[in-house]
């Protein structure tokens, strides 16, 4: 991670400078001194590239003097419309443009404390970088940058501030490497090894392997891990940061708890999806090495909620298979009983997230007793087709759940989009010869899918997201590298600290 | 021709629905039956006791609003539609629900009986419908509102089941034309007028069918002063889609690629013909996306009536430039105070949404939220969808201002094509309802009769009713049209 420190202002001697700009502001300060220092370099500069601080707008000069390797003026836009989102995507803006200079200084003077810890914060996770498994980069064209300096006036409170951003960073980093490893390297059970990582954050992890699975009758998660050779995980992390002694896992007595109720948050996790005997077809496949991108944002928003310690009881479930075709696998038209005992007819072996999640959501709520639980899934294709990229599918039982979590998801950037639940497409599920079939037909696919999902959950607040369309992007956005982009974990964690902290 | 009457008490012959809310509680005689059907009231519900007289089904009305009596009414008609006579006693309920109750079972036992030669032994005896409501006097001006909206839905499912071979935009104009005797005023654009008018997205769709292309104006002048409301419905008589073509299976339904248009027609003879005071104007084209070789090709750049250069790239979402030009015609020719166009116009729509719902779009939550409540009250649903700026940016075109359509797998279509159609209306307050998928039910089912539903005529009927009648202000909440 990008090595972030604040310090009074004062101009660099050498290396890289940012400034930020907003717009019709006039130099001032840092900027007015190294203008000066310069020979007023940097005004001419802007001038010609007729940079005024718009939103969005970068100016990047090359040795203007003064020892400087290079300056860049990022706009801000508006001043009186400054959002942290805005002073985020500044930082994003800044991480981009400057990948070759190994230390960067950003003059932040303009701005209060909290914008300042925002600026670092967007330039760390647009700096994030996958690097595992490059072996012959040439130097050259490796990234550099590694620590920026942020120069405020307020330097303690911005470190404040910054610390709970750097945990939140830090979660969104851990999503993104699990997201991105691949499959022969990300089985189900190295998944639950790197979940026990978070002991360290003081998170407890539980892993049930298959025996366990078995004793709690999830039979519809079980059937999609039959086909693979390496064996399924649940894995339930708790962190206890409320008041009280919140609910615990197994082995507890049910009934009576003190202290808080917890907050829900459970994860498809498909280590890798074949579909199975309906088999998906080649193009585009490696892509399925992210079907467990809702488990990996739950394994990052635990690690985002502990890491900057925050005041809730949450608990986190993920259930990790592998979605293999095989002489074991499960075929089309078995039937499984699941751990509500409603049986499922499954009719199209890819359809099968919402198989996990079904036995996920059953264990959870009678485990946890949750206020409210929320389930991520990479769960349909006809999500993008309904949605496209630019929002997340968000389907609820509970206004106020929806209200809030749309709030949340207009705040951090990673938007929802509400979508209907209605019996007219619960009906789609009847099965001939279960409870239910996994699937309702190509038309309203996501819906169906939600639809069956909410046949396991009991009459509390729950919300589905269907995040297909916005884990993995292909293209870079201004806090986002391309690739996995941990979508969920900032927004669920914006929900937590609004509304669920005590 | 279905006859609907009024009565104080239920008539001693026909069979008989008998309507009874959630936890109400059943008359003694069927007490003993009810328990047996376990009968508690709720929607969708019915049982009949043997032990009547005649015929007679008692129908669960759930929480007895006016979505529900129209579900309730149609279910009484897809069990006893084997009766000359339907007798639906709505004694003891409230007016809007009595209304609702006849407005559903007459929808419910519309059927398209035209092109069959021999009789259907299975087919509907039903001639009659009668309603038993304590007052018949005080809700008669309830019920012409209601059968002006049953008399446009009719219209329009007559419409969408002719097939293409019987309706050319030719023939589908003339059959508007029909419409000035009920007071509208009716104006058709021909191929040479529409290249006059340089509404040159619509002449390209239509230009390779060997019935040529059509704008027909309706216009319902109501006692109201100042611009018109605008309907706009996209009218493709038959989309083989043209170049890129559509692959053979399920081809057959693109006869009702008009379903727009007709919903459009069939909304504004029921202004007509409850002589509503709004000031309306339905702009309607009309063609046939043929395989032809004058036909355009994907790739090909065409100005539109608006100036915007658009690069074709399948010349199978046609319909966004038959309504591009459409929209931006009606807007310079009318100003019209807002627009609501109808189209059936993505499968996009139906992956998202299914059959249950349409999709809305909109650039004014105002009026969208009217035509969700709008839709909520009559029963044919929408739900509000997004055009984000991504959307907008998948049409960036590299040698014109806007391309029509994004390009690979799984593109959220239906919200590219409403972020195309958006570049069309300026200021003006517009929303875009996506009905494919909603304007043909496959299989009959309780609440609806197979095959065209008229989906759009009720739902602008309302959303006039409830928003542009009154004036603004007054119009907060849906009502009722009352008598005029």
């Amino acid at each position: 991670m990008l090595d972030v420190t604040f310090a009074k202002p004062a101009a660099p001697k050498s290396g890289a400078l940012a400034l930020l700009v907003a717009e019709g502001e006039a130099p001032a300060g840092l900027w007015a001194e190294v203008d000066a220092a310069t020979g007023g370099a940097i005004g001419r500069a802007l001038a010609v590239a007729e940079f005024k601080g718009e939103k969005g707008k970068t100016c990047s000069i090359l040795a203007p003097g003064a020892g400087l390797s290079r300056v860049v003026a990022v706009g801000l836009g508006k001043p009186q419309d400054l959002t942290p989102q805005i002073a985020e995507e500044a930082g994003g803006a800044i991480a981009a443009a400057l990948p070759r200079e190994v230390s960067v200084a950003v003059a932040a003077g303009a701005l209060d404390a909290a914008h300042a810890a925002e600026v670092a914060a967007g330039a760390v996770l647009r700096a994030y970088r996958f690097d595992r498994y490059r072996t012959k980069e040439k130097p050259e064209d490796k990234p550099k940058l590694a620590k920026l300096t942020v120069l405020t006036d307020d330097v303690a409170k911005a470190r404040a501030a910054f610390a709970p951003l750097k945990a939140v960073a830090e979660g969104v980093f851990r999503t993104r490497d699990l997201v991105t490893e691949p499959a022969n390297v990300l089985t189900p059970a190295e998944m639950a090894e790197r979940c026990k990582a978070l002991t360290e954050l003081g998170v407890e992890v539980e892993v049930f392997g298959p025996k366990d699975l078995q004793k709690l009758g999830m039979g519809a998660f079980l059937g999609v891990a039959q086909g693979s050779a390496n064996e399924p995980r649940m894995v339930v992390m708790q962190w206890r940061g409320g008041p009280g002694e919140p609910a615990r896992g197994r082995g507890r007595a049910r009934g009576a708890r003190s202290g808080d109720k917890p907050v829900a948050f459970i994860g498809k996790g498909v280590t890798f999806d074949t579909g199975g005997i309906s088999i998906k077809p080649a193009a585009g496949m490696e892509d399925m090495k992210w079907d467990m991108a809702g488990a990996g944002t739950v394994v990052g928003l635990m690690a985002a909620l502990a890491g900057r310690k925050a005041r809730v009881n949450a608990v986190g479930i993920v259930g990790l298979v592998e979605n293999m075709p095989s002489g074991m696998a499960q075929r089309p038209g078995d039937v499984v009983t699941s751990a509500s005992g409603q049986t499922i007819e499954v009719l199209n072996t890819d359809a099968e997230g919402r198989l996990v999640l079904a036995d996920l959501i059953w264990y959870c709520q009678k485990t946890f007793d949750p206020k409210f639980m929320v389930d991520l899934a990479t769960l349909t294709g006809a999500i993008i087709i309904a949605l496209g990229h630019d929002h997340a599918g968000l389907f609820c039982n509970d206004d106020d759940l929806a209200q809030k979590l749309l709030g949340a998801g207009t705040a951090t950037g990673e938007k929802l989009w509400r979508m209907p639940l209605d019996d007219a497409y619960d009906k789609l599920l009847k099965s001939d010869i279960a409870d239910m079939k996994n699937i309702g037909g190509r038309p309203g696919g996501s819906i169906t899918a939600a639809q069956f999902i909410k046949r396991f959950v009991d009459a509390r607040p729950w919300a589905h997201l269907d995040i297909a369309g916005t884990a993995w992007s292909t293209k870079d956005t201004a806090c986002v590298p391309k690739g996995a982009t941990a979508f969920g974990v900032r927004m669920l964690d914006r929900l937590v600290a609004e509304h669920y902290e005590s | 021709m279905l006859k609907l009457r009024l009565a104080p008490q239920p008539a001693q012959r026909g069979a008989l629905a008998v309507f009874l809310a959630e936890g109400a509680p059943v008359p003694p005689a069927w007490a003993a039956a009810a328990e047996a059907a376990a009968f508690s009231g709720k929607a969708g519900t019915s049982f009949e006791p043997g032990t009547a007289a005649r015929r007679t089904l008692i129908v669960g009305l759930g929480t007895p609003d006016e979505a529900a009596a129209r579900r309730a009414g149609a279910l009484a008609t897809a069990r006893l539609s084997r009766s000359k006579t339907l007798i639906l006693d709505a004694r003891g309920l409230p007016e809007p629900v009595a209304v609702a109750l006849l407005g559903g079972a007459a929808a419910r036992a519309w059927r398209c009986d035209g092109f069959r030669t021999r009789p259907d032994p299975d087919a509907s005896r039903l001639a009659r419908i009668e309603l038993a409501v304590d007052r018949p006097d005080d809700i008669a001006a309830r019920v012409a509102a209601e059968q002006a909206q049953l008399a446009g839905a009719d219209l329009a499912r007559r419409l969408v089941a002719l097939p293409a071979n019987r309706l050319t935009p030719a023939r589908f104009a003339d059959h508007l034309r029909d419409l000035e005797a009920d007071g509208l005023e009716v104006e058709v654009l021909k191929p040479q007028a529409l290249r006059a008018e340089r509404l040159n997205l619509l002449a390209a769709v239509g230009g390779s069918a060997a019935h040529g292309p059509r704008l027909v104006v309706l216009r319902w002048r109501g006692a109201q002063a100042g611009p018109p409301l605008a309907f706009i419905g996209k009218g493709l008589t038959f989309d083989t889609g043209g170049v890129s073509i559509k692959p053979a299976h399920k081809m057959w339904d693109m006869r009702a690629d008009m379903a727009g248009a007709a919903a459009c027609a069939g909304a504004m003879l029921a202004l007509a013909r409850r002589r509503s005071p709004v000031h309306a104007v339905a702009v309607l084209p009309l063609a046939e996306n043929a395989v032809g070789a004058a036909a355009y090709r994907p790739g090909d750049v065409l100005r539109s009536h608006a100036g915007t250069t658009v690069e074709v790239i399948d010349t199978d979402a046609e319909g966004r430039l038959v309504l591009a030009d459409a929209l931006a015609w009606t807007i310079a020719r009318f100003r019209p105070r807002a627009i609501v166009d109808l189209a059936t116009l993505t499968g996009s729509i139906v992956i998202a949404l299914g059959h249950a719902m349409a999709g809305l779009y909109a650039n004014d939550p105002t009026l969208a939220a009217a035509l969700a409540a709008s839709g909520a009250a009559v029963g044919e649903r929408v739900w509000p969808m997004p055009i984000s700026p991504a959307h907008r940016e998948d049409l960036n075109s590299d040698i014109a201002d806007l391309r029509q359509c994004a390009t690979g797998p799984l593109q959220p279509d239906a919200c590219h094509a409403a972020a195309f159609l958006r570049e069309f209306v300026d200021q003006t307050p517009w929303a875009h309802l996506d009905i494919a998928g909603v304007e043909q039910i496959e299989t009959a089912d309780d609440e609806h009769a197979a095959g065209p539903t008229g989906f759009g005529v009720r739902l602008l009927d309302r959303l006039v009713a409830m928003r542009f009648e009154a004036g603004e202000e007054a119009a907060a909440w849906p009502r009722l049209a009352s008598t005029t």
